[in-house]
């Protein structure tokens, strides 16, 4: 069974990570690079389909500057965090942050499928 | 000397006097422009705040429904007492008067300004349709003149105080959207109509990132013609057996006037829900297939008007419910971010 996700109740944006406290006393940490690696925007998620893409995603995030995020609320489900370069477009949702937190695959090693638009 | 705001270079007037010149009719009108353009902005900043919650709603795919929860969504509200508009943004096929029972309404301009038709329930209606001669002709409106008009109807309308405004987009993502989002300040976000079918399924997928990249936030996902629901009458009181799919019976009891309705699942279910739980965005209910939802061709009657206590108007209750638990009246969580 898929352990419950706990309530994120506080964020501290550190130097290069965010520290997450969740309300059953748990601490954990996403890096920024990790988080960024992670957009889940149109643009973003499918580069992480194909390995070279994914690792040429990484190498981008990794090369901006280490620097604080602006964090902003999305309805009561998601957080938006704001880059002073690269891509803010991504929403992401609790779950998206919890999975990074543990370091399992927000997108659970599903491809990202564009539609027939 | 006296410092006019204007000045012109009239050959006429060189050398005669220092006095304020009259602009030239070109000018003039370049500045009635300039002031209609200001008003409109000013007007389109207080109609942010006179309405406190703004809600659109897409979908992937056309005619999966999203006009009919548009409606079932405004209507619902209304129900509950609240002061609802809906915009009906669909230039190529506006059906929200049909459904409002307002068909055949022009637009009513007065001073100036855009007063909104009153359709069932007391809901406000604005629709492109006000201003087709014959609605069931679609009309090819260039891009900018289509988006000059949705510009026009979110500021030159009178809604008066709302407490939501319901939008009602074409399918797909178009500027539509986009020159909403831009021009509306503090759009609670939208709701994103489904079916079934994985097509439907895969668009409002493409929608859910779409949303996204507009910075609206998604309130959820509704999976419409989920099932399909028979209403029948027989004998008052009495119990009914359908052979519904796969070889399931399914039971239903008629009400004291011999009406009932079963719901049988005739697509795989749930696909609304799997979409909304990969994206993360809530899931706000199921809505039946349900043939009398709107009661085609004659009056265009909603279920939820014409039925308020039947299995539509509580469906559809419950997805509202689910919406404004999505909105929230108090300004964040309780999540301390330093
Ligand atoms: N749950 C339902 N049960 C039965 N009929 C439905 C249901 N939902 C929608 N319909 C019918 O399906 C048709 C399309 O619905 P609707 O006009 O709401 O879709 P739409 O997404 O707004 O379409 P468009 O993309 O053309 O704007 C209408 O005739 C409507 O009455
Ligand atoms: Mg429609």
């Amino acid at each position: 069974m898929e352990q419950q996700m706990p309530k994120l109740v506080r964020i501290e944006r550190r130097e290069s990570d965010l520290h997450l406290t969740y309300d059953d006393e748990q601490e954990l940490t996403v890096s920024y690079h990790d988080l960024r690696h992670a957009c889940p925007c149109a643009h973003c998620s499918p580069l992480r389909n194909e390995d070279e893409t994914s690792l040429k995603l990484r190498s981008q995030v990794e090369s901006f500057k280490l620097h604080k995020p602006s964090v902003n609320p999305v309805g009561h489900y998601a957080l938006n965090f704001i880059w002073e370069n690269g891509c803010s477009n991504g929403i992401f949702r609790f779950e998206r942050i919890w999975d990074l937190a543990n370091r399992r695959d927000p997108d659970g090693g599903k491809p990202y499928v564009h539609g027939a638009w | 000397m006296a410092e006019s705001p204007i000045t012109t270079h009239d050959p006429k007037n060189e050398g005669q006097g220092q006095g304020p010149v009259q602009a030239s009719p070109q000018q003039n009108k370049e500045m009635e422009k300039n002031f209609a353009q200001m008003k409109r902005k000013m007007s389109m900043e207080e109609i942010g705040l006179k309405i406190k919650h703004k809600i659109m709603v897409l979908s992937g795919k056309g005619g999966v429904g999203k006009s009919t929860v548009s409606t079932g969504l405004a209507l619902s509200l209304a129900q509950q007492g609240l002061k609802v508009g809906i915009l009906d943004i669909d230039i190529t096929g506006p059906n929200v008067p049909k459904m409002m029972g307002l068909d055949g309404h022009k637009l009513h301009v007065e001073g100036g300004r855009i007063h909104p038709a009153k359709g069932h329930l007391g809901v406000k209606v604005i629709s492109m349709a006000f201003l087709l001669d014959d609605p069931d002709t679609p009309v090819v409106w260039r891009g900018p003149i289509k988006l000059g008009a949705i510009q026009q109807f979110i500021g030159d309308v009178e809604w008066g105080n709302l407490d939501y405004l319901i939008i009602d987009f074409p399918p797909g993502t178009s500027d539509e959207p986009l020159t909403v989002s831009q021009s509306l300040p503090n759009i609670d976000g939208m709701v994103i109509v489904t079916t079934p079918q994985a097509v439907a399924l895969l668009d409002s997928r493409k929608s859910i990132t779409f949303a996204a990249s507009l910075k609206v936030p998604v309130l959820g996902v509704v999976e419409n013609m989920s099932g399909y629901t028979i209403n029948g009458v027989t004998a008052a009181n009495t119990s009914v057996e359908i052979a519904g799919p796969g070889g399931k019976t399914i039971k239903s009891t008629s009400d004291e006037n011999g009406n009932f309705s079963v719901t049988l699942d005739i697509f795989k279910k749930g696909g609304g829900k799997s979409t909304a739980e990969d994206f993360g965005v809530p899931f706000l209910g199921a809505l039946p297939f349900d043939p009398g939802f709107v009661r085609g061709g004659d009056d265009g009657v909603h279920k939820i008007v014409s039925d308020p206590e039947g299995a539509s108007s509580i469906a559809f209750s419950a997805i509202v419910k689910a919406v404004q638990a999505q909105i929230s009246d108090k300004p964040s969580s309780s999540l301390e971010i330093i």
